[in-house]
């Protein structure tokens, strides 16, 4: 660990995403294919929503929304920025136990931390999804035409 | 209402802790200076007379602010010291009489983990709900008194919700049935008027730092009657009637005793002014959408405002709140994770409780501060629902 613990025993990168979480919020552009991934902790006291755009092949722009505590916006802000500009073959960017380290996240929050791995499941499911839909689309343009 | 940052923190977390009056510190500094007492109270000697009369004076002065006899009172390390030896040792010492005791489910950590100590050693405990206001009903007391009942343990203020409990109704109702009464008061002494000449109460747990006095010093009230008596927790000395042995910290005792006298004096204007501190604080909060007040005015105690708020995870909004510094509504289950019960017997779901923050104040916190707080809390409001999940969207 390379980070010393801040105020409220967050480290300084949890703290960094927690003050300016840049991509919190929705796409800001529209891309070949698109995605959604969402979690949600029993009784709803934790939610996730992850948005990705892609061209196919990258991911563009990655997106979430994160009703949590601090160390679980700032573990989707650092998904977030891992994903963009890398493959869509994507999964495993979500090295759980090293992103836990990363941010000094305390082992009883194991659980918030595999429901984001839930989203970003969901997210690459429907990625998939939606890639596959887009080329049968495609294939019945070309057909046509 | 708008205010400037101040340089420092905005400190609204007095129900944890206060800070130590200045009149206090100079007491106390009084005592550690080189020609302070520092003598063993124990001591026959005449240096130990001049520390016992120091400490003498002090037990006068917390008497003073309950309206008892200083004989009445044990020194103790805070009101948790209080609870434990309170309790244990009032069910200690009646076991041969019977072995259930009473207590509510929103008692303090303190009371709440004493009992369950309790229950391992064999002792039958009914913990009791309160109602939809955070109070326990009397019937649903009586209620649960058996012929083998030899204790009940109430506390007068909610920490979390400043929920005030009738003392004297449940006292009373104990008195009737030859049961004994213990009240944590740890956030009301120094803060509200306990007259313990009319009240119905055996114990009393109190703890100098909450109202202004040092950290580590605090008291156990037990009832001048014959029923009364408590089996000691500690062994070694004969201080404190034998019932807390151990070397009297002269100094903390001293600022006990001055911080008691201090509140005793500004009691009635403090009050007034908390009040007015609260009603300012709700009257900003209250005003943003789906901002909820756990505990009604009427029924609490006006030093704390305990909120909720709807799509909101209440760590975070600790955190965005700096540098005001307030307390999560369920601090004392921070560990386990769970949302507050307190707040869930009011009627909030987990999701509410999870999100609530408690703001607690005294005479030292300002118009300014208040109106501070107001502006981060909204600024923090805003900040976390804008990068939360809109619901609507997720059910899409």
């Amino acid at each position: 660990m390379n980070v010393a613990v801040g105020p409220g025993g967050y480290n300084h990168r949890v703290l960094g995403y927690f003050a300016q979480p840049v991509h919190a919020g929705d796409l800001q552009a529209r891309y070949p294919v698109e995605g959604r991934g969402e979690a949600t902790e029993a009784g709803g006291g934790c939610q996730i929503l992850l948005t990705a755009g892609t061209d196919g092949t990258a991911f563009c722009e990655v997106r979430h929304r994160v009703l949590g505590c601090p160390h679980l916006i700032a573990a989707a802000e650092e998904l977030c920025r891992r994903a963009e500009g890398r493959p869509v073959a994507a999964l495993a960017l979500f090295d759980r136990p090293e992103l836990m380290a990363l941010l000094d996240v305390p082992v009883e929050k194991s659980g918030r931390m595999l429901l984001l791995e839930d989203a970003w499941q969901a997210l690459c499911r429907g990625l998939e999804g939606s890639a596959s839909r887009a080329n049968k689309a495609t294939e019945f343009t070309d057909d046509e035409t | 209402m708008s205010s400037e940052r101040p340089a420092e923190v905005v400190y609204l977390d007095h129900a944890a802790t206060t800070p130590v009056d200045p009149v206090v510190v100079r007491a106390m500094q009084q005592v550690l200076s080189p020609a302070g007492s520092f003598a063993n109270p124990a001591s026959a000697h005449s240096a130990g007379r001049c520390s016992r009369a120091l400490v003498e004076q002090a037990r006068r002065q917390v008497a003073d602010l309950l309206h008892t006899e200083p004989c009445c009172l044990v020194f103790t390390s805070g009101a948790t010291e209080s609870n434990n030896l309170a309790i244990l040792g009032a069910a200690r010492n009646r076991a041969h009489r019977g072995r259930h005791v009473i207590t509510m489910r929103t008692e303090h950590k303190a009371v709440l983990d004493t009992f369950a100590a309790l229950e391992r050693d064999g002792f039958r405990v009914t913990w009791l709900s309160p109602d939809e206001n955070g109070l326990l009903a009397i019937s649903a007391l009586e209620a649960s008194f058996r012929d083998d009942t030899q204790l009940v343990s109430v506390m007068h203020v909610n920490n979390e919700t400043g929920v005030m409990q009738d003392i004297e109704t449940i006292g009373a109702a104990c008195r009737r049935h030859d049961i004994l009464f213990h009240c944590d008061a740890a956030q009301s002494a120094g803060k509200l008027l306990i007259d313990l000449a009319r009240l119905p109460i055996d114990m009393m747990s109190l703890t100098a730092h909450k109202f202004h006095g040092p950290q580590g010093i605090g008291a156990l009230y037990l009832a001048d009657h014959p029923g009364c008596h408590i089996t000691p927790l500690m062994h070694g000395g004969g201080q404190e009637r034998r019932l807390r042995p151990g070397t009297l910290p002269i100094h903390q005792i001293v600022g006990f005793g001055a911080a008691a006298a201090l509140s005793l004096e500004r009691q009635a204007e403090d009050l007034a002014y908390l009040r007015m501190l609260n009603d300012r604080l709700w009257q900003g909060l209250g005003s943003m959408p789906g901002v909820l007040r756990n505990g009604a005015r009427e029924l609490s105690f006006p030093g704390i405002l305990n909120v909720s708020a709807a799509d909101i995870d209440g760590e975070s909004l600790l955190l965005a709140l700096e540098p005001v510094c307030a307390a999560s509504g369920s601090a004392c289950n921070s560990l386990s994770g769970e949302p507050s019960y307190v707040l869930r017997a009011l009627g909030r779901d987990d999701r509410l409780a999870q999100s609530a923050v408690r703001f607690s104040f005294g005479r030292t916190t300002s118009i300014q501060d208040i109106d501070y707080a107001v502006d981060r809390y909204h600024y923090a409001i805003n900040k976390l629902r804008s990068i939360g999940p809109a619901f609507s969207r997720l059910a899409v």
